[in-house]
């Protein structure tokens, strides 16, 4: 029988507990993903918005949470910190603090900066025209910086813990890099969103650019054994919690034309089934961590995660956009009130030139999985780096 | 983010257009059943945007809520949305204000319900909703954005440099001459990339400026001609857009029954007609031309389509050489000469050519408020004349400002098109085939009663709200013994 040696007791250290500041940094970045998708919803349902919707609220609080807190944390590190909490910051301007809380204070000006200058942008070219405009841009820069200075927050106590981070600080990263992903999904709503893309190449070259970035930089810097699948994982929790969430409160379309008469929230579409490709992508990076250089498990994470991407939404797309996925679990009342009723509810859309309608679908594959590619090496080596983030 | 702010900063003119040229605002006076209202609809000239609605309750019983409700189109939807409930301003006893929310260019119809002791009246103000308007980047907004962008920029900079200096050092090591270089290094790579991605902003934004430019009201092109007819001469008003001859536009419906209102004002406004050329095709509009003064003229062209979109098209032309006889092409056309006239414009009165007297009761305009402009038109002895129905209304009448960058043609019930209005009350849901409903309106035009026309007393009132301040002129017609009188005057806005 082999005895597991247990790690010596003269090297283990307490975890020290999770500093308040970092919670109120992820509440933040949670507040700003849940408020972008109820924005969404509350767009497709409800139509008319003002500055006030508890929509907006919930992204602003996020940028006032976040700016906040941050923004205290480095007056009091600069001004009345012990020197050992001065030695753990980074110099800005002459002020002291974490990497994670700079960035975090840039993402709520930059989201400070961009309400003015929305609000002048409707005044000059119509209400929220489209949904990508330079103001959008810079608030959704914002909110990007709160979720990544929340994840370099939680990456610099990690790996300043000797010894095994605590599960809290290790989740909380995974947590931080999950609600990126998201983030991702929602900017590439239009591409990534519905089932109806599923069988159109779009949809994994996107998902593969997007996605893997985060799920490689995740599977270097995250000291859990399954990074990937946890961080995919976080994703289709938050993602399913607002499904499941917003098609509970009713609603009514405030703006003609109505084609469809909404009585509830108009939910997310159902999220992509990422943790089997991220699983995937951890049993890869399992497998050549240490035997292959980053090149190498770049290419064999594009691979793999297109591979069972494909096979997994490919396969559950045609259920997807069938009459009989219109239930609770997979959301109800999911097309917008200005939609007219159509036959492309229940359709694949833009499959010409792509995989259903192309003759080539092993070479739209091959693009995908090419793109995912230098996304995931990209991942992998800023992944790299945040091994090394210690402030 | 500077760049951007001198872009915009030299693309901030304000230019003010509209379906009614130079005079965005719409105003109805009338009635939502037992209720009199006169309605004041202030519109972005943006799109989507939001419109304020001003409902002021000039008499009647007593009002309890009033609701608006703004419809695009006759398509049938599966539902309405609520309409808005206008709330009593504060300090009035009869003025309600709502906002309308307008979220596609065109025509729409503001449904107006009033409820009251008297039970449920109902009014339709047609609204059209077009961009009309650049908006400036005011400098103490740019001065903050500026700024707050440069503090973004640099912040972002430094960012960028602690992370590659000293964030992956171990708590309380100071980086080494060559970290501090590498740092410097990556810094400037941020530059770089920061300053490609503020290029990429500055050329996102000019083309999304460039777009909504292209998508600003721009009223039909056309050309007027004047042009021999026999002995005597002919203005000929073509409609030579090239969206009109692609039949992009639904065809014309008629207003008062003329399918055009022609007005001719002579760039020092001492010469004005008001004609109702005859369509040859549909394009090409012609009408006999009055003996006026040699001069370059401003050339107004009221039309309404069946889309219920009412527009007015511009064009300048130039009457030279000496007047030649005139039989007026339509029996409803007038013409008007300062110099012909018994008496000077003044602010005041004006003597028709009948000999009556056209009376304006004065009182303070200020611009951007609703006034009611009332006249009365009395005889010999300053008794009170009888007059009869000119097109339909008891009276036009157009104000122009000397520029010609505003022009309204107006009646008592206000700016707003009765055909626009007669779209939205006979449209049907089977009206898919272009011309049926034009087709319906002339034939409801010919036969029905003129309901609308207001009560022939020699009292007339047009409700307006002037644009800017500033001088303008303005022609009142009204029919009295089977002749079109015009009187004239001077009003000064403040």
């Amino acid at each position: 029988m082999t005895a597991i040696a247990a790690p010596a007791t003269s090297h283990r250290v307490t975890p020290a507990p999770v500093p308040w500041h970092l919670y109120a940094v992820l509440v933040a970045a949670t507040s700003t993903v849940v408020g972008v998708i109820w924005d969404i919803s509350w767009h497709r349902s409800i139509g008319r918005d003002t500055f006030w919707t508890p929509a907006h609220m919930a992204i602003y609080l996020g940028g006032v949470l976040a700016g906040c807190a941050c923004g205290f944390l480095v007056l009091r590190t600069t001004f009345a910190g012990t020197a050992e909490q001065r030695a753990a910051g980074v110099r800005f301007w002459g002020f002291r603090g974490p990497l994670g809380a700079w960035v975090a204070i840039w993402g709520a000006f930059a989201m400070i900066t961009s309400a003015p200058f929305d609000n002048w942008w409707h005044n000059a070219y119509g209400l929220d025209v489209k949904v990508l405009s330079p103001p959008h841009v810079l608030l959704a820069l914002g909110f990007t910086g709160i979720q990544l200075g929340a994840l370099l927050m939680a990456l610099a106590l990690q790996n300043r813990t000797d010894g095994s981070p605590s599960p809290t600080l290790k989740w909380m990263f995974v947590y931080a890099a999950g609600l990126l992903v998201t983030n991702v999904t929602i900017m590439g709503f239009n591409q990534v969103a519905f089932a109806n893309d599923m069988h159109n190449a779009q949809y994994y070259q996107v998902a593969a650019v997007g996605v893997l970035l985060f799920l490689a930089a995740a599977t270097r810097a995250s000291r859990l054994a399954w990074p990937a699948t946890a961080t995919a994982a976080v994703y289709m929790v938050v993602t399913l919690g607002m499904l499941w969430i917003l098609e509970l409160f009713p609603a009514t379309a405030r703006l003609a034309p109505i084609y469809r008469p909404i009585t509830r929230m108009v939910p997310p579409p159902f999220p992509m089934l990422l943790v089997i490709p991220a699983f995937g992508v951890d049993l890869v990076t399992r497998r050549l961590r240490g035997r292959a250089n980053d090149w190498a498990q770049a290419l064999a994470i594009g691979a793999v995660f297109v591979a069972l991407l494909f096979a997994v939404q490919w396969t559950v797309a045609p259920f997807l956009i069938s009459p009989r996925s219109e239930n609770f679990f997979f959301g109800v009342n999911r097309w917008d009130y200005s939609s007219r009723p159509g036959a492309f509810e229940h359709q694949f859309w833009d499959t010409e030139g792509g995989i259903l309608g192309g003759r080539t679908p092993a070479l739209w594959l091959l693009v995908a999985a090419v793109l995912g590619t230098a996304s995931a090496r990209i991942g992998l080596a800023w992944g790299s780096w945040m091994t090394r983030v210690k402030r | 983010m500077r760049r951007l702010g001198r872009v915009v900063l030299l693309a901030a003119v304000v230019a003010v257009a509209s379906a009614h040229v130079g005079s965005p605002d719409t105003v109805f006076e009338g009635t939502a059943g037992p209720y009199p209202v006169r309605v004041v609809i202030r519109t972005p000239g943006v799109v989507p945007g939001l419109a304020d609605i001003a409902v002021r309750v000039t008499g009647g019983p007593a009002v309890k809520t009033i609701t608006v409700l703004p419809l695009r189109g006759g398509r049938e939807t599966a539902a309405l949305p609520p309409a808005d409930t206008a709330r009593l301003v504060a300090g009035t006893r009869d003025l309600y204000a709502a906002q309308l929310w307008l979220m596609q260019f065109g025509a729409y119809s503001v449904q107006l319900t009033v409820d009251g002791a008297a039970g449920r009246g109902t009014a339709i103000v047609p609204v059209m909703a077009v961009a009309t308007r650049r908006l400036p980047f005011d400098v103490p907004l740019r001065v903050m954005l500026v700024a707050l962008g440069l503090f973004l920029t640099v912040g972002a900079l430094t960012i960028v440099g602690a992370a590659a200096r000293d964030s992956v050092l171990e708590p309380g090591v100071e980086p080494d001459a060559a970290r501090r270089r590498r740092a410097r290094v990556v810094m400037a790579g941020g530059a770089a990339v920061l300053a490609l991605a503020l290029w990429g902003g500055r050329a996102w934004w000019n083309s999304e400026d460039a777009s909504y430019s292209r998508n600003m009201f721009q009223p039909l092109h056309a050309a007027t001609r004047i042009v021999p007819a026999g002995v005597a001469r002919a203005i000929r008003f073509t409609i030579d857009d090239s969206t009109w001859l692609d039949r992009r536009w639904t065809p014309l419906i008629p207003d008062h029954g003329k399918l055009m209102h022609l007005f001719l004002i002579r760039d020092d406004a001492t010469a004005f007609a008001h004609l109702h050329p005859v369509a040859r095709d549909s394009n090409t509009f012609v009408a006999a031309l009055p003996p006026l003064a040699p001069g370059r003229y401003r050339v107004y062209a009221d039309i309404v389509h069946e889309s219920g979109f009412a527009q007015t098209l511009i064009d300048t032309v130039t009457i030279a050489g000496p007047a030649t006889a005139w039989r007026a092409s339509d029996p409803d056309d007038a013409w008007w000469e300062e110099s012909r006239q018994p008496s000077a414009v003044s602010g005041q009165q004006d003597t028709l050519a009948d000999g009556a007297v056209m009376t304006w009761q004065p009182q303070p305009l200020v611009a951007r408020q609703d006034v009611e402009l009332r006249f009365t038109v009395t005889g010999a002895g300053g008794r009170a004349v009888a007059l009869e129905p000119y097109m339909g209304m008891a009276a036009h009448a157009v104000i122009a400002a000397p520029d010609g960058a505003v022009f309204i043609h107006l009646h008592p019930l206000g700016t707003i098109s009765m055909a626009s209005q007669l779209v939205y009350q006979l449209r049907q849901a089977g009206d898919t085939a272009r011309g049926a409903l034009g087709r319906r309106i002339t034939a409801f035009e010919d036969t029905a009663p003129r309901a609308w026309m207001t009560g022939m007393t020699p009292a007339l009132s047009f409700p307006y709200s002037f644009p800017r301040p500033g001088h303008y002129r303005m022609w009142v017609q009204v029919r009295r013994g089977g002749r079109i009188l015009t009187g004239a005057f001077d009003l000064q806005v403040n």
